[in-house]
């Protein structure tokens, strides 16, 4: 740190900075020029300068892009349809309970969580053991719940607040995706959803809905409260204010956050494996996909990793706009 | 309702925004619970089932807690836990030490007040931390690892490896070298890359006949040696690939943190005659520290499902050196033994849970409330 | 995508045994008609059956949508999809080995009566072991093979030359050309070289490897004695003599390979050996296309031997060695037994039981058509497809090996080691009975990748895997285990 009068410091402190520039840009180089080179050139080799010690091809491009074309471009449209939907949503939805939970002030009884568990504990009872119909049993379950609430409500004591309701909704996130990936699957099954976009976007949207609550109520925390306030003195209503006050002083979040749900949605494998055959097929499946039983065809990988790179990199550079400097600086105020 | 309201348009827009409160929590709250809460108890209730396909779909036997006695003392036992080494006498000497170290810890917290709750909780975490120690010299320094013991490995050693270099590249971008923009945008690439594809390139790169390093390995003299065959060599070779994507999450984070610590107290302490480090140390550090729990948390959470790299690398391999919980997990669904995996699964869910409320408790709440 | 009208299975199934398929495809007789196809990604097999399709259209009609899912997970995406009633498949071309998991619940459908009625397919030229087993399970046909797959050992003839080396027919054969071979450099790149390449990677394919090996000592009385359990008590066959002298094989070939062998799966040995950093290897048939495509730089350098044998094998009552006499070994040659190992057992076509009359017998008709002679000849030899010889007519005619590039010397070792293989009565079944996986992708595997680690020596590692494969047994049921391993082994 401040090296800045300090000569050898200074120097030390650049060697430093290229120093680890190529370790990131290495892999990256290394991926991209495997993917113009042959197979041979690859068993055959290390070769590292194209033109210098080999001739690159463009056999992988040409095999992915005019070949296969629509096999390669229908799982791009796929990664870009479910990222872009997907993001929206969880960042829409993350950002207001953010929001709620950073301006309001929730009380929910713990009697309340029993017995919304207690319902649920019964329908699944009743479905597992007694196979009454999924659905009905959901329905009645939600009824119980209701009138139970309902009738019960003013004698319930203990409660939780803002805080439990926000550390659970981030535990979410510790959840291992194997722990999940069954049910899930059979609950789209159920919902005659496999296969389709949808299915992919929900689930991507829950997944993520975590990261983004967490890193916006930080910011929300971090926000000047008088322009909202001074919003409500003219009238405007709750929604109005979060979405024509709020929302624009928090862009820088937003759009830091929007670039990393994008990254972890576009770029995310195991869920997609279960939930999609054909159809819905995203990228980093058909990455995987190229270790078959020849072993990896590394020239076609490489190909496909750099054709996913790029989108992400041009999304950041658009988005770099609005975050520039002070890149999360809510995010990170205690 | 009130029959003499305003026109139903308002009426609505009234009702909305008196429960306002509820509607902004509502969308998450509820897709929460539909998707988390139904996957994370059926899969519970998986664990506790032996799985089989029959005609016409699949029937689920209840076994008990058959799945996870064979993990904890079973027949993958050594899979799981992995399997214990000799008991050296400096053990003795350091889990004494330690336990006394936890019961003054405690001591001091009951003696500053704290509840209930919280002695039970420091009891357990003093617990678990023990076991943890148990494990690591038993298992880790003298025996054979099994993969609960390498995902601690993975966390641990990868996390503060990240962490470490992921604040050093932060302070050097905010030192006030040139090129700082240029700098940050490069560091953040890794990020952007598909773990599935990290894991191969990595694999690629750490090719050690046919790799880029291919030459410098047999320079040093590799060239009957493999890093694939060690255990340890192989650890570290997934902890590099790790370090690589994640290096620049902490980096960007710790970034901003350092950026909004206010440059004036920096130049006041350098005023005053402190030098780099002590302005680092008493003016910097302090005002990141919450932002740095932070990081290391979320961190943590994603490492410990740590499964492309070890998955792609080595599958686990040499013999079960690398494999992760999560991958353990993955590779009994491989083969349909989905009650093992479930329980897998969920053996790590609870590590992680216990663990991650132990960090946030001890040191992110502190760290917030000294702010 | 539009899919077909499923109409009720056990009606159609019906329907189908009454009335048998006209075997040559009329045009139109499809009309309209979609068949969903699933496989893995990657040319091997998806690019055959994507190339075919649109002929097979004009003649029938019938429209062929290949899908594919990563390799690793084809057994599982299928499984799921029929086993929930999803059903978006409906018909697959996958490991036979398989099978045993999809017929039990009901999945498949019995091709039996097909086959009999299909003249076109010219089912008595399949080789007698895809024919009467792997096509098979409990007596009936349930799939169409489309890929003949065992594995065998190759040699590079220069290097045997130059060694004054016989190829080998024991493992200690093997073994003892490994050494040899080992630290010589080969290819001419001034590099030294290997002795032998064996895949070992963890959860890939080492346990076919170490499979292939114990083949020979475990197995002597013809296919249908079977070399995984003790087929009446399902008593594993994995600690013993036999089977601790065939670990000690595979881990002294260690010592004559690269020193990342183990972290080598199949593509990268496949890439040295072509490479020519290796003296010899275990692999399927693939070695022999590969071997003389651009790049190469073995063509013609290649010989197969069927897999090496032992003289000694093991007998079952004390779990010792014994020399192998005329009752012991009746298919021994010159006092060696061998028994090539069908270690996957060639992809192949099975159809679902959910899909519609119509749906079904489309993808009869295209897998019969992707098998029959005219058009299997051709696919075999093409080394971008990963189909391998398993028809008769494939290694009794050279002409197809020398359109595709092969030199006549080569053609003729390399389909006379296959035949030889193919021909073997003393052949290996893959283990295929309900969830063979898990014995051996995670429980043998598991412990082989231990032994070569060092964390276990070998009795260890018997142990490891006897308990590890009882426990399964017991768990899923001895009898029935024992009743499938036996009616996979046609006893």
């Amino acid at each position: 740190m401040a090296p800045a009068g300090f000569r050898p410091l200074r120097i030390a402190g650049y060697a430093a900075l290229v120093l680890w520039s190529a370790v990131v840009l290495f892999p990256l180089y290394w991926v991209a020029i495997t993917s113009f080179k042959t197979p041979s050139q690859v068993n055959g080799g290390p070769y590292y300068l194209p033109f210098v010690d080999f001739m690159p091809s463009l056999h992988a491009w040409v095999y992915l892009l005019v070949d296969l074309r629509n096999d390669t471009l229908r799982p791009f449209f796929n990664s870009f349809v479910v990222a872009l939907c997907s993001t929206v949503l969880a960042v829409l939805a993350g950002a207001m309970a953010a929001y709620g939970l950073s301006r309001f002030r929730y009380r929910v009884h713990l009697g309340s969580i029993g017995l919304f568990l207690l319902a649920l504990g019964l329908a699944a009872v009743a479905v597992v053991q007694a196979g009454v119909h999924w659905p009905v049993a959901a329905a009645a379950a939600l009824a119980f719940f209701f009138l139970a609430v309902r009738a019960l409500a003013p004698r319930m004591r203990r409660s939780v607040g803002n805080q439990d309701i926000l550390f659970w909704l981030i535990s979410q996130r510790i959840l291992p995706p194997v722990v999940v990936v069954i049910p899930v699957y059979l609950m789209f099954q159920q919902l005659n959803m496999l296969d389709t976009l949808p299915a992919l976007v929900v689930t991507y949207a829950t997944v993520n809905l975590p990261i983004v609550v967490w890193i916006m109520y930080d910011f929300f925390n971090a926000l000047p409260r008088d322009l909202e306030e001074s919003a409500a003195m003219d009238g405007a209503s709750r929604m109005v204010i979060f979405l024509t006050v709020a929302l624009p002083l928090a862009r820088a979040g937003l759009a830091a956050v929007f670039l990393l749900v994008w990254i972890l949605s576009w770029n995310e494998y195991l869920l997609a494996l279960f939930l999609s055959t054909a159809d819905s097929q995203t990228m980093p499946l058909l990455v995987a996909a190229q270790n078959a039983t020849r072993g990896p065809q590394w020239w076609y990988m490489s190909a496909l990793i750099v054709l996913m790179i790029v989108p992400v990199i041009a999304l950041a550079m658009l988005l770099m706009r609005f975050i520039r400097r002070g890149f999360l600086v809510g995010a990170v105020k205690g | 309702m009130n029959a003499a309201g305003p026109p139903p348009a308002g009426r609505w827009s009234l009702w909305a925004d008196r429960n306002a409160g509820s509607i902004f929590l509502l969308p998450a709250a509820v897709v929460v619970l539909a998707f988390s809460l139904f996957p994370l108890l059926a899969s519970f209730y998986l664990s506790l089932h032996r799985f089989k396909f029959v005609s016409g779909g699949f029937e689920l036997r209840h076994v008990g807690w058959l799945n996870y006695k064979k993990l904890l003392f079973g027949s993958q036992q050594y899979h799981f836990l992995g399997t214990a080494g000799e008991w050296h006498a400096a053990f003795t000497f350091v889990v004494v030490a330690a336990a006394a170290a936890l019961i003054f810890c405690l001591y001091r917290a009951a003696r500053r007040g704290v509840g209930a709750a919280g002695i039970v909780g420091r009891v357990l975490a003093a617990a678990a931390l023990l076991v943890l120690l148990l494990l690591f010299l038993r298992i880790i320094v003298t025996g054979v690892p099994g993969t609960l013991a390498t995902t601690l490995v993975y966390v641990f050693a990868g996390g503060a490896l990240q962490f470490a270099i992921g604040l050093g590249l932060a302070l050097l971008c905010t030192s006030g070298l040139r090129g700082g923009n240029f700098f940050r945008v490069v560091f953040f690439l890794p990020l952007m890359v598909t773990p599935v594809g990290i894991a191969y390139a990595f694999r690629m790169l750490s090719d050690m006949s046919k790799g880029p390093f291919a030459p410098l390995w047999k320079f040093f003299g590799g060239e009957n040696f493999s890093w694939a065959a060690d255990p340890w060599q192989a650890r570290m070779v997934v902890i590099i690939g790790d370090s690589w994507q994640w290096i620049p999450f902490i980096f960007i984070i710790m970034l901003a943190a350092i950026e909004n610590v206010d440059n004036e107290q920096r130049e006041a302490a350098r005023m005053d005659g402190a030098d780099a480090w002590q302005v680092f140390a008493h003016v910097t550090w302090p005002a990141v520290m919450p932002a740095a729990a932070t990081v290391v948390l979320i961190r943590a959470i994603e490492a410990f499902k740590i499964i492309d790299l070890p998955n792609i690398l080595t599958n686990g391999g040499p013999g079960i050196a690398t494999e992760s919980m999560a991958l353990h997990a993955f590779a009994a669904w491989r083969t349909l033994d989905l009650g093992g995996s479930a329980a897998v699964a969920y053996l790590l869910l609870v590590v992680s849970v216990v663990l991650s409320i132990s960090f946030f408790n001890l040191v992110v709440a502190p760290s917030r409330r000294l702010r | 995508m539009i899919k077909p009208q499923h109409a009720l299975p056990a009606l159609a199934l019906t329907a189908m045994v009454a009335m048998p398929l006209s075997v040559t495809p009329a045009a139109a007789q499809f009309n309209g008609v979609e068949v969903n196809i699933m496989t893995f990604t990657g040319p091997q097999i998806a690019e055959p059956l994507q190339r075919r399709a649109p002929e097979f259209k004009r003649m029938t009609g019938a429209q062929i949508n290949v899908i594919t899912v990563p390799f690793s997970d084809l057994y599982t995406k299928l499984l799921t999809d029929w086993a929930t009633g999803q059903n978006s498949v409906d018909a697959a071309v996958f490991a036979p080995q398989w099978m045993a998991d999809y017929i039990e619940p009901g999945y498949l459908v019995d091709l039996s009566a097909q086959v009999a009625a299909d003249s076109a397919l010219q089912v008595d030229d399949i080789s007698p072991f895809f024919r009467e087993f792997s096509q098979r399970y409990k007596g009936k046909t349930y799939m169409l093979t489309l890929d003949g797959d065992f594995q065998m050992a190759y040699y590079r003839t220069d290097v045997l030359d130059q060694l004054g080396k016989q190829p080998p027919q024991t493992w200690d054969d093997y073994l003892s050309i490994a050494r040899a071979a080992h630290g010589k450099d080969w290819n001419g790149d001034g590099e030294a070289d290997y002795g032998s390449c064996i895949s070992k990677k963890r959860n890939a394919q080492a346990y076919w490897a170490v499979m292939s090996i114990a083949g020979g000592f475990l197995q002597s009385q013809g296919t249908k004695q079977g070399a995984f359990f003790d087929a009446q008590t399902m008593k594993p066959l994995v600690n013993n003599d036999a089977f601790a002298a065939a670990l000690k094989v595979y881990v002294d070939t260690t010592d004559y390979g690269p020193p990342d062998e183990i972290n080598l799966d199949v593509g990268d040995t496949r890439g040295l050996f072509t490479q020519g950093r290796c003296a010899l290897t275990v692999d399927w048939g693939d070695i022999g296309t590969l071997a003389i495509e651009e790049g190469s730089k073995i063509k013609d350098k290649v010989g197969a031997v069927p897999l090496p044998g032992s003289e000694r094998v093991l007998d079952r009552a004390t779990g010792k060695l014994a020399r192998c006499n005329s009752r012991r070994c009746p298919y021994a040659e010159g006092g060696v037994n061998r028994a090539p190992y069908a270690a996957f057992g060639g992809w192949s076509g099975g159809i679902s039981s959910a899909a519609g009359k119509r749906v079904r017998d489309a993808a009869y008709a295209f897998f019969s058509y992707m098998s029959q002679p005219a058009q299997s000849n051709v696919d075999v030899t093409i080394g971008k497809t990963g189909f391998n010889p398993y028809r008769v007519s494939q290694f009794e005619n050279l002409s197809h090996w020398l359109d595709g590039g092969m030199s006549r010397a080569a053609a003729r070792n390399y389909l006379g080691a296959i035949g030889d293989s193919m021909n073997s009565p003393n052949m290996i079944l893959d283990l295929r009975i309900p969830q063979n996986q898990r014995y051996q992708q995670n429980v043998l595997d598991t412990a082989v990748a231990r032994l070569l680690a060092g964390e276990i020596n070998i009795r260890q590692t018997m142990r490891q895997i006897e308990s590890g494969w009882e426990e399964i047994t017991d768990e899923l049921g001895r009898g029935e285990q024992a009743q499938a391993y036996r009616a996979t082994l046609g006893q």
